[in-house]
């Protein structure tokens, strides 16, 4: 197993200063200043000349690569072109905000979607199997932002149950501390919890169900094909035969190998969720990173657009490589293709 | 199936139905969403109609007020006022139980007094100034329209008296003074934040005498403002005024249809007859003299020839655009003044649709070929204008008719406005909404040199026969004569076409109807101050 973490650790050390050299190229990829767009500090700026010899920028381009690394690590991540604020200041309440979407999202897509692909796989060719197919499919063929705006349309327009905008109903004064909602309610005002807990689950509703779609319905088509595999597996077949009853199959046998190939895909699912990040929190004006990122986009605002490609890369290659020591720690056989290879 | 699901869902359904949470008192309060992030909290920065909704008349007050029913000036700050006869001096008379907002950042230890009307002043009049250079120095409202030429002194003459004192006699001078851009500031506030070394602090944690204090702001999702429990009008009704940044228009309308706000500015024009049939909305219209209109950087070639400017502005079919982009509730445009206004001369020769015409002029500016610009797109919506982007792709298919090839561009507000101002732009679809009821208001704050100046002359253009014409309108009260010296001003604009006019059109405001008192405002930013919420039953709003 040591050897499988120290194969992640240095994967991962790699990728990391591929990312931080991709990132760093950018600021002469932008069109304009490098040092405004690694900055945030233009030409006219009084503290130009300071930024600009900080950051190298008067000497050659590995030593400018390396203070950019330096900064990085630091939390000096520029300023943003459109407020000059500190980039790092609004990523630090942004990406909270979007972590809980995420992770709400990934947590409800994992708590439901293994177990109805096994529900399915268990009825296979029976009508619940072939209901759950059937949803899934669809779940799979709906685009994200048009299933956001059809879920708006019904849920928050017509049956008026769920707000469509921001994290809390802003009448209530919760006071951005974290950025993630749930979390910055203990920090507001004792007499007020309790509605604004109620108003934020509200808020989370629809966002945590358009954004756990996608993930969901992988995993069940996932998770059913495999426990279909499994099934017509010689050692089911002989456990049965054995008279362990059908629970006793499952939970000792079955389950467990299906969820080996599925255990793989959820770092695909979640590289699929974060995409849809971006479009989600631009329908449900939530104020996290993606919105933000998209804006800046729009807006050329170069600074921003460097870290947050950074950040989410960074989250997306962490989770993959935490989901692979997962696996290979579940899965003793895993672990002996990767010593195979080596 | 469906039968099954529908009765799984039901209990879920009684369950939100029934923790749509009931705000406690503290938490109440009128929700209003707003275009587009505030550029700063001091309404002496800026000219945009985002940020004056938010602050101007939410924050701050002003030495007099104009009464758009009446018709006339009335005291607000300033209990009575006095010119002396050769219109060269005016003394307010000042109130003395006004309070300024205490917050965890500011206790004042003092009433409002002229101290702080000589401080408001004089930040923007006097370049040596301790808080001139704060914030940039640049006062958009005031140099435009010359008033920080035209006082030569401030003077606080007694702890309530103030006498103002100008170079010439101006006949719009009260109208300026009661714009959303004349507020009064706290001089203490100001000095303590001085001294402590962050003078910029007074424009971002703003300090005024007005009916709500400040909050909170986070960019891009809201305002919050509380009420001033000391108002010296009396306290407002609601708790809490948030303003929600939603700089869709179709995001604000669902928003209002699913409660998350009370109050929408700007509806998309082509739901507005839907929204008028609602029943649990009302839609308000306030003819609020406006004009959009597109402005040619005149400084950049080819625009520095007028005969361009004559054939871009015979290429539009501005018949189409009414169409299209304001569905109908807009007049056109045959000058830059409304036809509202006492001065207005129209010149609809000037600006008619004729392709031909647009064509023997591009060829006799020696431009038979045609030439490629770039098209600036507004990009949030306003009273003048509802839809620039749309507004942009009919006229880039115009004047690709002609030969030209528009490229359309656009940024978030803030950025747009900066840019502008700078003067990076090609031409530009924006339009400008009057502060007040004076004429000179669309003439001096727009197309003078003086507004090139200070950044918001969108055309760049500077004809000093011009400001000799609107200059002499000033100087005299005489309205036969103002009228005829405005007539040769708009002759000029029509021969020179620094912009084309496009259209003057109608404000609209959905509010929901249990917000009540407020009304779409004719000149500057909207007064929330007298809104209430009528109290319901729970019965009736299930009915809803």
């Amino acid at each position: 197993m040591s050897r499988v973490i120290l194969r992640q650790l240095s994967l991962l050390i790699i990728t990391l200063i591929l990312l931080s050299v991709l990132s760093f190229s950018l600021t002469y990829g932008f069109p304009g200043d490098p040092v405004t767009n690694s900055s945030g500090i233009s030409a006219e700026h009084p503290t130009y000349e300071q930024v600009r010899e900080t950051r190298g920028f008067d000497r050659s381009i590995p030593v400018q690569y390396v203070r950019y690394v330096q900064h990085l690590a630091r939390g000096d991540w520029g300023v943003s072109l459109q407020d000059a604020q500190p980039v790092w200041e609004e990523f630090r309440l942004r990406f909270p905000a979007t972590l809980e979407l995420t992770f709400l999202s990934m947590g409800l897509a994992l708590l439901l979607g293994p177990p109805l692909g096994i529900i399915a796989a268990m009825n296979y060719k029976r009508p619940i199997d072939h209901a759950i197919t059937a949803l899934s499919l669809s779940g799979y063929s709906i685009p994200v932002f048009w299933f956001a705006q059809l879920s708006i349309l019904i849920f928050a327009v017509v049956l008026e149950w769920f707000p469509i905008a921001g994290q809390i109903n802003p009448l209530l004064d919760v006071p951005p501390v974290t950025g993630a909602i749930l979390i910055d309610l203990f920090y507001a005002d004792a007499s007020i919890r309790g509605v604004a807990f109620q108003s934020a689950i509200q808020h989370l509703i629809l966002p945590v169900l358009v954004l756990a779609l996608v993930p969901l319905v992988l995993l069940i088509r996932l998770t059913r094909n495999a426990m279909i595999d499994v099934n017509r597996k010689k050692f089911m077949k002989g456990a049965y035969a054995r008279g362990l009853s059908t629970t006793e199959v499952m939970m000792t046998h079955g389950i467990p190998n299906a969820m080996q190939p599925v255990t793989r895909q959820i770092g695909t699912a979640f590289s699929i969720l974060m995409t849809n990040t971006l479009i989600t929190e631009v329908i449900f004006s939530w104020p996290g990173l993606g919105n933000w990122l998209v804006r800046s986009i729009y807006e050329r605002d170069y600074p921003v657009i460097q870290g947050g490609l950074v950040l989410l890369a960074t989250l997306i290659l962490l989770f993959n490589i935490f989901i692979s020591l997962i696996h290979a720690w579940r899965y003793p056989q895993v672990r002996q293709e990767i010593y195979a290879q080596s | 199936m469906t039968h099954k699901l529908l009765k799984l869902l039901a209990p879920v359904s009684l369950l939100l139905a029934g923790c749509q949470p009931d705000l406690p008192a503290s938490a109440d309060g009128l929700l209003y969403c707003s275009e587009g992030n505030p550029e700063s909290f001091n309404p002496q920065l800026v000219t945009s109609g985002t940020t004056l909704d938010m602050t101007a008349a939410q924050l701050y007050d002003r030495l007099i007020d104009y009464d758009e029913d009446e018709h006339r000036f009335r005291p607000a700050l300033a209990e009575r006022w006095r010119a002396s006869p050769d219109g060269l001096r005016y003394t307010f008379f000042l109130r003395s139980d006004v309070t300024f907002h205490e917050t965890d950042y500011f206790v004042p230890s003092r009433n409002f007094n002229a101290q702080d009307v000589v401080f408001s002043f004089n930040r923007w009049l006097d370049t040596e100034h301790p808080f001139f250079a704060v914030s940039g120095g640049i006062y958009p409202f005031f140099s435009a329209t010359g008033l920080n030429q035209l006082i030569t002194r401030v003077e606080a003459i007694g702890p309530h008296q103030v006498e103002i004192e100008l170079k010439e006699p101006d006949s719009s001078f009260l109208a300026t003074l009661a714009s959303d851009f004349a507020v009064i500031l706290s001089a203490e506030y100001a000095q303590q934040e001085l001294q402590a070394g962050t003078p910029e602090l007074i424009d971002v944690r703003p300090i005024g005498t007005g009916p709500f204090k400040f909050g909170h702001f986070r960019r891009d999702v809201a305002v919050r403002l509380e009420r001033h429990k000391d108002y010296w009008q009396g306290q407002a009704q609601t708790e809490q005024l948030v303003f929600r940044i939603t700089p869709s228009d179709h995001k604000r309308m669902l928003m209002l249809l699913t409660r998350d706000c009370d109050v929408s500015p700007y509806p998309p024009a082509r739901d507005i007859a839907w929204l008028e049939a609602r029943e649990d909305i009302t839609l308000q219209q306030a003819t609020s003299p406006n004009t959009a209109f597109w402005a040619f950087n005149t400084e950049r070639e080819p625009f520095d020839d007028p005969r361009v400017r004559q054939a871009l502005a015979h290429a539009i079919d501005r018949e189409a655009l009414l169409r299209t982009v304001y569905f109908g509730h807009a007049t056109m445009a045959d000058s830059i003044l409304p036809a509202t206004s006492w001065a207005h001369t129209p010149m609809s020769d000037a600006f008619h649709y004729d392709p031909e015409r647009a064509r023997e002029l591009l060829a006799e500016a020696g431009l038979p070929d045609g030439f490629t610009m770039s098209l600036w797109a507004l990009p949030v919506q306003r009273a003048y204008n509802p839809n620039a982007r749309v507004m942009a792709e009919l006229m880039q298919s115009n004047l690709a008719d002609v030969g030209v090839n528009a490229t359309i561009v656009s940024y978030e507000w803030s950025t747009f406005r900066r840019h502008l101002a700078a003067g990076l732009h090609d031409s530009v679809l924006i339009g400008w909404s009057a502060d007040h009821a004076d004429p000179d208001n669309f003439f001096r704050p727009l197309l003078t040199c003086a507004a090139k100046e200070s950044g918001s002359n969108r055309a760049q253009w500077c004809n000093p026969q011009f400001d000799e014409l609107v200059q002499a309108a000033i100087r005299t009260t005489d309205t036969e004569e103002r009228m005829a010296y405005y007539a040769l001003a708009q002759t000029l604009l029509a021969e020179q076409v620094p912009l084309l006019p496009l259209a003057h059109s109608q404000r609209f405001q959905a509010t929901l109807n249990h917000v009540q008192g407020i009304k779409p405002p004719a000149y500057g930013g909207i007064r929330l101050y007298p809104a209430y919420r009528l109290q319901q039953s729970p019965e009736t709003k299930d009915a809803l």
